[in-house]
């Protein structure tokens, strides 16, 4: 009998999770996702997770109501770190003990800890010990997450190429063979923010979608080279310690310098603590290399005027600014 | 006969109604109170325009603000605009030089700055409403003076009190604390107006370079208090155009103006709209998880549009391009 593994759609799924179905399903698990997030899961989240937590924590916790009486295992990983010297959010740091303690009536939730603060090498226990829940032999537990990795470095060799998650996990699932590339856009949009707020489409009111429908060519943090994000943030005068904040502020900082895009768009949810520190770090730079930027805070809203308003008026600002800068040159 | 341009500016607050000629210029104004009622206020308002100047012939229609998309269909329109690029134009038609738009209306409030006649950038409040035309409106009900009368009130302070104006919920105790100590209302209303500008200009207008000239509009540039806390805090004029209440109706019909240079007839349909029966329907489709809250806007028991689905199904089914990104 396979056991049935639960995923919330939520937080770490948009970074991680054709590595899990990889490695799960090579140990014979059956993997049970959420549904993509909708008015029931927001309503749910919202009243079992605490009062104070952001937005996409939240969710998260509605995403695990809709699971946990589908499944014989939930699985809410304990993400400590993912890179040297760097941590994640403390709410990510302690989300397992979070929904443990919020919802009742669980499965077991298969919460082991994931910490390469200090090695790699930490990540082979943690996957030995998920894996001993399926099989007590260590060798097929090794050959299984290394099949997954291969698998998942060919999806991240997707992003290499461009292609944003969103349209890559599409490919990855085999709903679409190939990417529609967008005919003649003169814009490119750099969209920032913690990839769980970029790609829930629910969250983010389609924002991505919308841009790409003005014809305009929208980038994220994933799409940008490691070895960029890593030159151009080894540049601030003190280290960035999240995993995030390197990427976010990395990327951005490149494609600034290298006057590589049109504009920027942050999408952050109210109260986040690690947005208040990166917002300011890409606002700066953006003014100082006069990048238009913007924010769009979300939160609970579901009317969607806010956010289609800054945007329009963001693009309409981007064509104006182009257009003069065009009229400038004919003539000087 | 002369060229007139119709702009419609839908807000949470008040929706404006403006006639201008070909020279830009102001033929007839309304102001009107939404009251949650936008399609009430938009025939209201096209009615009295009616009975004030007779029969015209309309070349073009803009319409913006929150509800621009609503409007756009019940009237008509040839360009449906962003308050953002609304408000800049209409500033722009004022003074040509300006480059710093101060606007605050009833939920939003914006800072729009420009360069050589184009916007360079802007920002809009978050999600929090302090700040805006709501907060003094709350602060002034509490206080239960008129709000109309509240800029005159704050001018006549002399010893100024420090109100919280972060969040209008902490604004409320400090301001029933400062009542307490009894200090008087003059003195406190002045107070609110520095604590919504010192919120603006650290919310809305952080890290914006505000240089001359200013111009401030939008509802809450009638409220003089206001204007003087922000020249003392900016330390320099700040102008309030004539029309302050109504520029983005302004700016959208000149936008308007622009769009049918190149077309040959407007999409007006006709004054008679005010008349027309229209009635919304509300309903939540049960059809996935999403339940999405469908809005049916019904004229004369005929559905002309549909709009609020995620999955764009019942939007399609009305024969309209217009919700572009509604």
């Amino acid at each position: 009998m396979s056991y049935k593994i639960g995923i919330p759609r939520a937080l770490l799924y948009y970074e991680y999770y054709p590595l899990w179905k990889e490695f799960f399903t090579e140990l014979g698990a059956e993997i049970v996702l959420s549904s993509n997030t909708n008015k029931s899961i927001l309503n749910a989240g919202v009243s079992s997770c605490v009062d104070e937590a952001c937005l996409p924590v939240k969710v998260f916790h509605g995403h695990v109501e809709e699971l946990k009486n589908k499944v014989d295992y939930l699985f809410i990983p304990k993400f400590i770190s993912v890179y040297k010297k760097e941590y994640l959010c403390p709410k990510l740091l302690g989300l397992p003990e979070m929904v443990i303690n919020s919802i009742d009536n669980l499965p077991p939730v298969i919460d082991v800890e994931i910490n390469l603060l200090k090695s790699d090498d930490n990540l082979h226990k943690s996957v030995i010990e998920i894996g001993k829940i399926f099989t007590s032999d260590n060798k097929k537990i090794k050959l299984a997450f290394d099949k997954a990795i291969s698998r998942f470095n060919e999806y991240r060799k997707l992003l290499a190429n461009g292609v944003i998650p969103i349209e890559a996990i599409k490919v990855y699932n085999k709903y679409v063979n190939s990417i529609t590339t967008l005919k003649n856009s003169k814009y490119k949009i750099l969209v920032l923010g913690h990839s769980y707020n970029l790609y829930d489409e629910f969250l983010s009111m389609k924002l991505i979608e919308k841009l790409q429908k003005e014809n305009m060519k929208v980038i994220t943090p994933d799409i940008v080279d490691i070895g960029k994000i890593n030159h151009y943030i080894s540049k601030l005068p003190k280290r960035m310690f999240w995993s995030f904040g390197r990427k976010i502020v990395g990327a951005s900082s490149y494609l600034i310098e290298e006057k590589a895009v049109d504009g920027i768009i942050y999408i952050s949810s109210f109260g986040c603590g690690l947005d208040s520190v990166l917002i300011d770090l890409v606002s700066r730079k953006a003014k100082k290399y006069k990048v238009p930027f913007t924010l769009v805070t979300i939160d609970e809203h579901s009317g969607e005027a806010g956010v289609n308003t800054r945007l329009e008026a963001f693009i309409d600002m981007i064509i104006w600014r182009d257009r003069n800068e065009d009229y400038i040159s004919t003539h000087g | 006969m002369k060229e007139y341009y119709l702009g419609v500016d839908v807000g949470s607050v008040s929706t404006n109604i403006v006639i201008m000629d070909e020279n830009n210029n102001v033929v007839v104004k309304k102001y009107i109170r939404t009251k949650g009622k936008p399609i009430k206020a938009i025939q209201f308002g096209l009615k009295e325009i009616k009975e004030e100047i007779g029969e015209i012939e309309v070349k073009g229609v803009g319409t913006t603000g929150s509800g621009r998309y609503l409007a756009s269909i019940l009237i008509g329109a040839d360009i449906v605009k962003n308050e953002i690029t609304a408000h800049a134009v209409a500033a722009l038609n004022y003074i040509p030089d300006v480059k710093t738009i101060l606007e605050i209306g009833g939920q939003d409030s914006k800072i729009i700055i420009l360069r050589d006649g184009i916007v360079t950038d802007f920002a809009m409040n978050t999600v929090c409403a302090a700040g805006t035309g709501s907060f003094l409106d709350r602060q002034a009900a509490r206080l239960g003076i008129d709000i109309k009368e509240f800029g005159e009130l704050a001018l006549k302070s002399n010893n100024p009190v420090r109100i919280a104006g972060r969040c209008a919920v902490f604004a409320e105790s400090d301001m029933i604390h400062k009542q307490q100590l009894g200090h008087n209302q003059e003195d406190i209303i002045n107070g609110l107006c520095e604590a919504l500008v010192r919120n603006y200009l650290s919310n809305v207008g952080k890290g914006k370079e505000i240089l001359a000239p200013v111009i401030f509009q939008g509802g809450v540039a009638a409220n003089v208090g206001i204007k003087r806390a922000f020249e003392k805090a900016l330390d320099m004029e700040v102008y309030v155009p004539e029309h302050y209440d109504v520029m983005g109706a302004i700016g959208s019909a000149i936008l308007a103006r622009n769009e049918v240079k190149s077309k040959e007839s407007s999409k007006f349909k006709g004054f008679e709209v005010a008349d027309i029966d229209y009635k919304v329907k509300g309903f939540e489709c049960n059809d996935c998880a999403n339940m999405c809250e469908v809005i049916q806007i019904l004229a004369e028991d005929k559905v002309i549009a549909r709009w609020g689905d995620k999955c764009g199904k019942w939007t399609n089914l009305s024969d309209i391009n217009l919700q572009r990104l509604a």
